[in-house]
């Protein structure tokens, strides 16, 4: 244990030691008149003017990527992959390269703080102690089942904290949840694995090795469940000996289907329906005998549905016949849809016709994390729905709230923010001040992901089992405390008999017991006689994981159930369907970001706003122009957005990013574009996931115009004739 | 109509006057020049001839320069080290500062002098490693208190040794008058 | 009078010269998503200012490199060109080097880059329209990174103040620790050793850094000639960047 304390004292020491900024106006008096503090004790491993790199874990999204970050001085400088890390093998996404920009962000929560009343941001400072109390009276003056935490989707060492704390108190186990989660229907895929696999896990898709690979709407290059582990697969796709072929079927030319051979534009909601007909006519093709799974599959009827003309589901059927590792992808908006559960089946089951579950370049169940008993996954949108009706009907008393944005990630119509009145009590943990932060009582900011302890486990995007470790790279900047050190000192001040349940002195004891049973284990990137050794490898390394390739091959299945995918249903009156989809860059915790708002979007080019995507032949029917602001109609509600002409969008569909649109969660993203989630309704699938891409919607004009920041206006400009011709 | 106004310029005593005018202004502008060449105030009038004159070592304080672009500040901890087992650390009122900054663990604020403008990207360790001495650009240490740079650090003094240091050594010299070697 | 000798000014450029080049990029826009992530690396590694809503859309956005796509065709036969990452393609013969009339723009004889020497810099933005890829910045103003953002600051890359023109450097500072680390210990820089933000960061390794004077090299053992161009080869800039086209 005093090792552990020496360690802090280090960090602290680095920061007070840290270099104030040198003046960097250039030559001027100014820089003559610099101020340099030298440390008053010099770090381990430390040496004037050169860096220390410390591995830890990306917190900004759930896919846990493993990082190196460079620091000097006790400020961190620049963050790049784990190179030994299973996940992303040393790269990272814009997201995680910008996750400085949250550590440094100027508009942080800094000290715990208490406000007068919810939304009225008239913050009053606590000190520690003080909030530590407002925890533990909660805890302690509250009946158990009334608690609820929701904490964010990743599930990492504070989800099992609170799980074994929430058992020891009786209280309802935590619910995770993220926009993410919502976007890629992980319940139906999780469901729909589980009816065609045998098992209820994530399959991993092994892009690298796949011949044909059929996309059914999974943006994997995008924001799709790892997307840095899948752009490596990707990219070794296209490696191969025999390049690898990519078809995408989606109603909007995402980055994934702009990287495809063949962009197969079909109605949304058709999906699975099409899948179906591809393996009847692949079977066909190949003169098997028809599986009893495609028997009911009426071609020319999925044709008129999806819009999909007959000889290109042909052409696409005797690719799939005469592929040598055939490989189909269901995704996120395929899934959302009422008949979600049946498109991604009927998806699986082109894996299944193919044979290749367990196979190289085939579908597996994703590895078991280290670690963990049982597969928890985070809360569907009808369980989130449920969480609601709790709330409404004052079930709940005390909210705490972590590592995720119900106001900004749930759609409106789920009404969160009417729900939290009835609620006596709200505390966040957010580091940022974000939409629900500032609808609570107490704000008690959790440290920013780089000043962290913590472990996660990995739960889609590896080949092997993995817990990827996090620990601080840099001394907190302000005056924040970890949430799980705040929870574990609460609950030793509620004491008695409870209080033995986690008997921890703070979150790194609490790790340490957690890693406890992986010390024995041999077969892995390290091992270690005990805990003290093991948890300083943990730490160097960046996280434990296996050495054995770990992709469970499933049970096989058969295709002797008759499968039928129903027509998609739409909800509401309009014209035209809503596609929402999460930005690439932005996601959804980005947009505080500032050079992630720089960032253009990679299909559009728009920097810092929303914008509608929008075929231009319609524009052009119904006198739209670019840059026009036209106000989008739902059942649900209205958003004011300004228009961008895609070209590569079928007409019937209209599509928004989510990222932008906050009301609050610092300077860079207040009052800035719009989140489509205010456009939603309230249809779920057989999952229980959102059917968000089944959305009517109208357009009205508004006579006004908003210019978007595009940087292709520049490229238009200047670049005209750039490029070779392909 | 002008001429009557500015006449009394003309006049002995007017141009004395003139004179004193423009030397007072002159004088003014020297100072004030001065005062930016100056070096600053530190927080320590640190006396270097003492501890070099004790034989210490330029890099046992500042051993950054062998191995990478800064030099460093000595940490407190370092300066404790002998200070503690002296005499004159409690008596001394010089090292008061010291005995704070050690007694409250806080840094000591020092000023550097010895600085190049921020798009000069310098290192130190190349210097060391082609055999140049510290005092051949910061000056003899033995003569001053707090330590003054010998020459203002430009790029014509910076080029001047660059040269000469590679008369006959074409590759070299390409190296180190190419802007590219400090300039990024 | 004295002959102005093109080399010691720095105009080398000038001249139309063959030859093999020190450091060298290599492409592949089959492999890349389009994703960002360089753009990311470079800003955060080269200490890069945003420019905000209103400044990006006049096109001021200080990015070092950018992905560019082009449309092809219209709906349902709509295509999007592969994506292609512009940054400044170090040419042997830079266009942006004779225009500027206080050497700022150079070539550097011992690295063989364009350098931008930014305390020379005087803001004609000549290099800039000289520039057939158009890949140099200006800095129109003085560009806020409120406290405590500054953090982040990297303290091998020079801040630029308004009126300075910038663009990619391939990293130099990464050049210059690799070859002193090397220069240390008594040895070459070796090839992998160390590479640019932008390849660093590439999830799908579509961008590869090395020594194209080393045929060993990654650079020059993925050289594929059936696939590989450079971009507007016909204006003879001799770029150091090597593009491979999509299949």
């Amino acid at each position: 244990m005093s090792k552990k304390i020496s360690r802090r004292d280090f960090l602290k020491l680095a920061g007070m030691g840290a270099a104030t900024g040198a003046a960097l106006t250039g030559c001027g008096p100014a820089s003559r008149y610099v101020v340099r503090e030298p440390y008053t004790q010099m770090p381990e491993y430390t040496f004037n003017g050169q860096s220390t790199y410390f591995a830890t874990t990306c917190r900004e999204c759930p896919a846990g990527c493993g990082l190196v970050v460079r620091t000097y001085q006790g400020r961190a400088l620049k963050t790049e992959g784990n190179p030994a890390h299973p996940v992303n093998q040393g790269k990272t996404c814009a997201r995680g390269q910008a996750t400085l920009h949250g550590l440094y962000n100027p508009d942080r929560v800094t000290d715990p703080v208490s406000q007068s009343t919810r939304g009225s941001r008239d913050f009053s400072d606590m000190d520690w102690d003080a909030a530590v109390q407002v925890v533990a009276d909660a805890l302690s003056n509250t009946e158990p089942a009334a608690i609820a935490f929701l904490l964010g989707p990743a599930p990492d060492h504070l989800f099992d904290l609170v799980s074994d704390l929430t058992g020891a108190i009786g209280a309802p186990a935590p619910v995770r949840y993220g926009a993410l989660s919502m976007f890629e229907a992980r319940a139906t895929l999780i469901q729909a694995t589980e009816s065609m696999l045998g098992e209820s896990r994530l399959p991993v898709f092994d892009l690298a090795n796949a011949g044909v690979t059929f996309s059914f709407g999974a943006n994997f290059l995008e924001t799709w469940l790892s997307p840095v582990a899948y752009t490596r697969g990707y990219s070794r796709m296209r490696k191969q000996e025999k390049r690898g072929y990519l078809v995408q079927f989606e109603p909007r030319m995402s980055q994934t289907a702009a990287k495809a051979d063949e962009w197969i534009p079909l109605k949304s909601g058709t999906e699975g329906m099409v899948a179906l007909a591809i393996g009847r006519l692949s079977a066909e093709v190949r003169g098997a005998a028809l599986p009893r799974a495609f028997v009911d599959v009426d071609v020319a009827g999925v044709a008129e549905e999806s819009g999909v003309p007959v000889e290109t589901l042909l052409h696409l059927a005797e690719l799939l016949a005469g592929a040598e590792r055939p490989l189909a992808i269901p995704g996120g908006a395929a899934l959302s849809h009422i008949n979600g559960m049946a498109t991604g089946e009927a998806v699986l089951a082109l894996n299944a016709m193919a044979g290749n579950f367990g196979q190289p370049g085939g579908v597996f169940l994703s590895p078991v994390p280290p670690n963990v008993d049982e597969y928890h996954h985070p809360a569907s949108l009808q369980e989130m729905g449920a969480f609601v009706e709790q709330m409404k009907a004052g079930d709940i008393q005390v909210l705490l709230v972590h590592g995720v944005n119900p106001l900004f990630e749930l759609p409106n119509a789920l009404g969160f923010e009417d729900a939290m009145k009835s609620v006596p009590l709200v505390i966040s943990f957010a580091t940022f001040p974000d939409e629900t932060a500032l609808q609570s009582d107490y704000i008690f900011p959790d440290h920013h992901g780089l000043e962290s302890w913590g472990y996660q486990r990995i739960a889609a995007g590896t080949d092997r089992s993995t817990l990827s470790g996090a620990q601080p790279v840099v001394v907190p900047f302000y005056n924040t405390r970890a949430t799980a050190d705040v929870l574990l000192a609460a609950f030793a001040e509620v004491g008695g008999e409870l209080a033995a349940a986690l008997p921890f002195a703070d979150e790194v004891a609490f790790m340490q017991d957690k890693l406890l049973p992986l010390v024995e284990n041999k077969d892995a990137n390290f091992n270690a006689a005990e805990i003290n050794t093991f948890f300083a490898y943990f730490q160097q390394l960046g996280g434990w994981w296996g050495n054995q390739i770990a992709f469970t091959a499933p049970a096989q299945n058969t295709l002797n159930n008759a499968m039928t995918v129903a027509a998609p249903e739409f909800e509401g009156e309009g014209e035209f369907v809503l596609l929402p989809f999460v930005s690439p860059v932005l996601a959804e915790s980005g947009a505080n970001k500032p050079w992630l708002q720089e960032v253009p979007d990679p299909t559009t080019t728009v920097m810092w706003n929303s914008w509608v995507e929008i075929n231009p032949d319609v524009g052009h029917e119904l006198g739209i122009e670019n840059d026009d602001v036209v106000r989008i109609v739902s059942e649900a509600g209205a958003v004011e957005v300004s228009v961008y002409l895609y070209p590569a969008i079928r007409p019937d569909t209209i599509a928004i990013p989510f990222g932008q649109g906050h009301t609050a969660y610092g300077r860079y993203a207040e009052g800035r574009g719009v989140n489509p989630l205010d456009l939603l309704g309230l249809k779920f699938n057989e999952a229980g996931d959102l059917a968000y891409a089944s959305m009517r919607v109208r357009i009205e004009k508004t006579g006004r115009k908003r210019e978007l920041a595009r940087l292709e206006s520049k490229i238009g400009v200047y670049g005209e004739g750039l490029g070779e011709e392909h | 109509m002008i001429k009557n106004i500015f006449g009394w310029l003309f006049s002995p005593l007017g141009r004395i006057a003139l004179l004193i005018g423009g030397l007072t202004v002159l004088s003014l502008a020297v100072w004030g020049i001065s005062l930016t060449q100056a070096s600053p105030e530190q927080p320590i009038q640190f006396p270097h001839n003492r501890h070099v004159n004790f034989g210490i070592q330029c890099l046992y304080c500042h051993p950054g320069a062998s191995r990478g672009p800064v030099a460093g500040l000595p940490t407190q901890t370092k300066c404790w080290g002998c200070h503690q087992q002296m005499q004159i650390t409690e008596t001394s009122e010089l090292l008061k500062p010291l005995v704070q900054a050690v007694e409250n663990n806080e840094p000591i604020q020092w000023v550097p002098v010895a600085i190049v403008p921020d798009f000069v990207q310098f290192n130190h360790r190349p210097h060391i490693a082609a055999g140049v001495n510290c005092e051949d650009c910061h000056g003899d240490m033995t003569q001053v208190t707090i330590a003054e740079n010998p020459q203002v650090f430009n790029m014509g003094w910076c080029l001047n040794c660059h040269k000469e240091h590679s008369v006959d050594n074409p590759e070299l010299r390409t190296k180190l008058l190419d802007c590219g070697t400090c300039h990024y | 009078m004295k002959p102005i000798d093109l080399n010691e000014m720095g105009a080398i450029g000038a001249i139309a010269q063959e030859a093999e080049g020190k450091w060298g990029m290599v492409i592949d826009q089959d492999l890349c998503t389009g994703c960002q992530a360089c753009v990311a690396a470079c800003s955060m590694e080269n200490n890069i200012a945003f420019v905000g809503e209103e400044d990006a859309s006049y096109g001021r956005s200080l990015q070092w490199i950018r992905i560019e796509r082009f449309w092809e065709g219209e709906y349902p036969e709509v295509k999007m060109t592969p994506f292609q990452p512009m940054l400044c393609q170090h040419c042997h013969n830079a266009p942006c080097e004779p225009v500027c009339p206080v050497f700022a723009a150079v070539h550097s004889p011992a690295e063989d880059l364009n350098l931008q020497v930014y305390n020379r810099c005087v803001g004609t933005r000549y290099c800039a329209n000289n520039c057939p890829y158009q890949v140099r910045v200006f800095n129109w103003r003085d560009y806020e990174r409120p406290e405590p953002l500054n953090n982040q600051f990297n303290p091998d890359v020079t801040v630029r103040r308004r009126g300075i023109m910038e663009k990619c450097t391939f990293c130099l500072q990464r050049i210059h620790r690799a070859e002193d680390l090397a220069k240390a210990e008594g040895r070459e820089v070796r090839d992998g050793e160390f590479t640019t933000a932008c390849a660093q960061a590439c999830p799908a390794d579509a961008i590869i850094f090395g020594r194209l004077d080393d045929p060993e090299s990654r650079v020059n053992q993925l050289s594929k000639p059936d696939r590989g161009y450079q971009m507007l080869e016909e204006l003879g800039t001799v770029p150091r960047i090597t593009y491979f086209k999509e299949g």
